[in-house]
């Protein structure tokens, strides 16, 4: 009996032990994950103490960096050479944001299955195929091969490193303990996976397939009215009207291909391809003349999906040779929008196509060799291994390489099996880094022009600002030389006249510098206007931001930072303005009940102002899109393959000058219905999905509750991680371009001058440790559109109200 | 005084030896010092839980629970002080079993 109960208690003992300490499904080990010693517990933080002294002994640091915090968490580096500085930035980056950069490099490189197990397979599969790995592994031989990236990415490397092997397991970020992992050393291939990651949020992807859908469906002259190459209605292109094109354009490639020879109806893709509009961003310079400080001044706000811990990570950065402050991307060493003694800078997305489709035809199942220019071509393999979480064996794929990039296999019901190529900016060798380096450093104009020449992609559009008193505005990036529309349709993959055919030359990219009316700015539109020489697109983001932009600026006299940053925060509704009268005009005709009236009424009312305590928004946001569905849908909707839309341009266009256009009728009825008749019933239904969703007309229908932003953790699943909800206005088209998901995810003014002047905000805060007091310590602010005056030191003894703790960091 | 042992000794170890120490160390000293089944299983549940409650109080309270409370709502928890109850209660019935099979294990040599 003794050693029955013996036994029992033992057993019992163990296997309790054992129960706690391994996971079960998505329950991480509860005995190391509770225990306060080594669990979760341990992951509060505090604030930086004032007048605190930390010394830190690491290894391979050349020399001794310190580091100032300041209130709000930023750290100010002050290194005496590049490595050092690096390093330290990299070290601090890692003790604030080490599972973000984890995270990230794994879904750009395809090993998200390692710890997330067989969910995230279908995402590796895509990463792989699209050659994140292979754009990363071609870029780091060019990056390693010379001395300043090598420098930069082998300090950064080791600052990361430091932080990370001084880290027990009960020092993990909450992330690490929750999904049972630990974290690995970090390698300078890591920051190519990053900048892959931003060109491929940025250009990697487009509608080549649906706009081929269309065009096998209702041919050329469809095409040709509905998807203009510049918009139709209304434009205000980022390069003004105007600007002389100072240079001799390479010949263009010839135009073998008025008619396109093929395409496909593909439904592999059960969703449009498009970007999501709310990808993109904002920046301006306004001139000497039209500021009150008798110096520029220059905003930037770029718009991304907002997650958290925050896209972003603010640092000042100083050593002998720079002393730049802004914010830097996790994962990437150097500042990449910001400003230093003497210049600032900002970007926007270009959208350039960069990402062009090829039909393949192989030989045979081997994919051994592809038919090219009569002949058969030998294709290259690369083998791709996916370890999953849980399985004993990897999964493997041979990833198939042509000339023009990876090949993908898609299976139709239609057409069989289809093999398609992708050629992308992202997999083209070169050392973007270079530019934000050179940009960080830089003295006057020609250095800027100097780091741009350097930049590969994904294109963006550099605005720019000096003590010199100049500004520019640059369309950059290394573009293609294609013929006109080239990759607006799916390409021959066999025909050499489809290829790329060099590159339009960097000082050839569209620029203007100092223009007469006082300003540059950017928001996504049109880069030029169609005297151009070049191809770069045939669509770009909706005009009306940059329509908004350009008015408010053309406007402003005597303005400093606090006008620009009225202005980031502007919430007019171009789109309402340019075609709500006619719509509103249009219902006048018909009678209504007392529901539809009095959203009628709050209409006829609205300043067009997307305020967060207004309904009207919240109507005419869901109307223009029921409206526009009820146009569309009924030719554009397929179920059998995919169909590009025509744009927002052209249906107002429709609306306004073509109101007896045929595309107006629904196809799927008997009847015969005008733009009126669908006008009213969109109206209505706008209005009962309203109804619907949020009761009868209400404070609930307040435009900040219909639209109801979300900031979300990067896990997307831990919801208790994720932002309060936030009242905020803005929107689609919107110069204050906050969506649902998307938004201004840095917002930041700089007045240049003898001292130059900085502020800026995110929604979230320094740290990405949700137990941390800087993980949400700057929202409130984003949330009200203020901006904090940035810390911006010139040495590290310098006296400051505002900073706190000291950090030395010491050779060991 | 066994209290007292366990309670200081897993303190010790806890600060740098795995957490499952906290299933060893009760269970050592109820085979080092026996004296009632119900001594050796109350002795550890206390010393075990009362170590792990006040540690967690400390850190929950000193960072305001700003990570208890989310991982509190995570397991559907209302409130951090709620997940700490939890914890004490895991880290008392390992604590407590541990010191049990002490008591028995040495039961069977005597």
């Amino acid at each position: 009996m003794k050693f029955f109960k013996a036994v029992l208690t033992v057993i019992l003992t163990i296997g309790l032990v054992y129960a706690l300490n391994r996971p079960w499904g998505p329950v991480p080990a509860l005995g190391p994950f509770l225990s306060p010693f080594t669990g979760f517990w341990q992951n509060g933080e505090k604030i930086y103490e004032p007048n605190e002294e930390i010394v830190l002994k690491l290894d391979s640091l050349r020399e001794e960096v310190i580091i100032r915090f300041d209130d709000i968490g930023v750290p100010h580096i002050f290194a005496k050479n590049d490595f050092d500085l690096f390093y330290a930035q990299g070290y601090l980056t890692a003790k604030d944001r080490l599972w973000q950069m984890d995270i990230q490099t794994r879904a750009a490189s395809g090993r998200l299955s390692e710890i997330l197990g067989p969910a995230t397979l279908e995402m590796d599969k895509n990463s792989r195929r699209l050659g994140m790995a292979y754009g990363a592994e071609v870029n780091i031989k060019i990056a390693l091969s010379d001395p300043k990236s090598r420098e930069a990415l082998l300090g950064y490397s080791a600052g990361v490193n430091a932080f990370i092997s001084q880290l027990s397991p009960k020092d993990y970020p909450v992330e690490y303990k929750l999904l049972g992992y630990k974290p690995e050393l970090w390698k300078p291939i890591n920051t190519m996976y990053m900048l892959e990651q931003m060109t491929l949020t940025l250009a990697g992807r487009s509608n080549d397939l649906n706009m081929s859908n269309v065009l096998k469906k209702y041919g050329n002259e469809v095409i040709k009215d509905l998807f203009p190459d510049y918009p139709m209605l209304q434009e205000s292109p980022i390069i003004p009207v105007g600007t002389a094109w100072d240079f001799k354009p390479l010949p263009i490639p010839d135009d073998k291909h008025s008619e396109s020879k093929d395409s496909v109806l593909l439904n592999e893709f059960s969703k449009p391809e498009m970007k999501p509009e709310g990808i993109g961003s904002n920046n301006w310079a306004i001139s000497a003349e039209k500021s009150i400080t008798g110096y520029p001044i220059l905003a930037n706000d770029p718009h991304l999906e907002l997650t958290l811990p925050s896209i972003w990570y603010q640092v000042q950065l100083h050593s002998p040779d720079v002393n730049v402050y802004g914010v830097s991307l996790p994962g990437i060493p150097s500042v990449i929008i910001g400003f230093n003694q003497n210049v600032a800078w900002g970007v926007t997305n270009v959208d350039a196509d960069v990402y062009d489709r090829y039909k393949i035809t192989f030989k045979d199942t081997s994919q051994s060799s592809y038919w090219y220019d009569n002949q058969w071509k030998p294709a290259r393999k690369r083998e791709e291994l996916i370890y999953i979480k849980g399985k004993a064996e990897p999964y493997r794929e041979q990833v198939t390489y042509t000339h023009h990039g990876p090949v993908t296999k898609y299976n139709d019901e239609l057409t069989g099996s289809v093999y398609l190529a992708t050629k992308w900016i992202g997999h083209e060798p070169g050392n973007s880094f270079l530019t934000f380096y050179e940009l960080n450093k830089a003295k006057d104009y020609d250095d800027y022009r100097n780091a741009l020449a350097k930049y590969v992609g994904p294109a963006q559009n550099f605005v720019f600002a000096d003590n010199g008193k100049n500004i520019a505005m640059t369309v950059n990036g290394k573009l293609p030389l294609k013929r006109k529309d080239q990759g607006k349709f799916l390409l021959d993959g066999s025909s050499p006249d489809d290829d790329w055919k060099g590159w339009i030359p960097a000082d050839q990219n569209p620029f203007v510098k100092n223009p007469t009316r006082g300003f540059v700015s950017s928001a996504n539109q049109s880069s030029t206007d169609p005297s151009y020489p070049y191809y770069i697109n045939w669509i770009f983001a909706p005009a009306e931001r940059g329509i908004r932009i350009n008015e408010r600026l053309e406007k402003m006299n005597s303005a400093n930072a606090d006008s620009l940053r009225i202005l980031q925060n502007d919430n007019y509704n171009v789109l309402a303005r340019t075609i709500l009268p006619k719509l509103l005009s249009i219902l006048e005709t018909t009678p209504l009940n007392s529901t539809y009236k009095a959203a009628q009424q709050v209409l006829t009312e609205w300043n067009y102002q997307n305020s967060p305590e207004k309904i009207a928004p919240s109507i005419f946001e869901e109307w223009l899109p029921a409206l526009r569905n009820a146009v569309w849908n009924d030719e554009f909707d397929s179920s059998e393959a995919p169909l590009a839309f025509p744009s927002r341009d052209r249906l107002l266009y429709m609306i306004l000058k073509q109101p007896d256009a045929k595309w107006f009728d629904n196809v799927k009825t008997p009847k015969k219905e005008t733009l009126a008749d669908i006008t009213i019933s969109s109206f209505k239904a706008a209005v009962d999905t309203l109804n619907a969703r949020h009761g009868a007309m209400s404070p609930s229908w307040q435009w900040s509750e219909v639209k109801d932003t979300e900031i979300r953790h990067l896990s997307r699943s831990l919801k208790p991680f994720n932002a309060p909800h936030l009242k905020l206005g803005g929107g689609t088209g919107i110069v204050n371009a906050i969506t649902k998901r998307n938004g201004p995810s840095w917002r930041m003014v700089v007045e240049l001058g003898p001292t130059p002047k900085a502020y800026g905000i995110f929604p979230g805060g320094q740290s990405g440790n949700p137990g941390s007091p800087y993980y949400l310590n700057l929202l409130e602010k984003w949330e009200k559109g203020e901006l904090n005056e940035l810390v911006y030191l010139s040495s590290p003894d310098q006296q400051n109200k505002r900073l706190t703790s000291r950090v030395i960091l010491k050779k060991k | 005084m066994n209290f007292l042992i366990i309670f200081i000794v897993t303190a010790i170890l806890q600060l740098f030896a795995p957490w499952w120490t906290v299933a060893l160390i009760p269970f050592l000293i109820m085979l080092w010092r026996p004296l009632t089944p119900l001594h050796a299983f109350v002795t550890g549940f206390l010393a075990i839980a009362l170590l792990w409650f006040f540690y967690g109080l400390y850190l929950h309270t000193s960072t305001t629970g700003a990570m208890s409370n989310r991982i509190a709502e995570i397991f559907s928890l209302p409130n951090g002080i709620l997940l700490l109850v939890v914890t004490t209660i895991v880290g008392g019935i390992i604590g407590g079993l541990s010191g049990l099979s002490g008591y028995f294990l040495r039961k069977t040599v005597q």
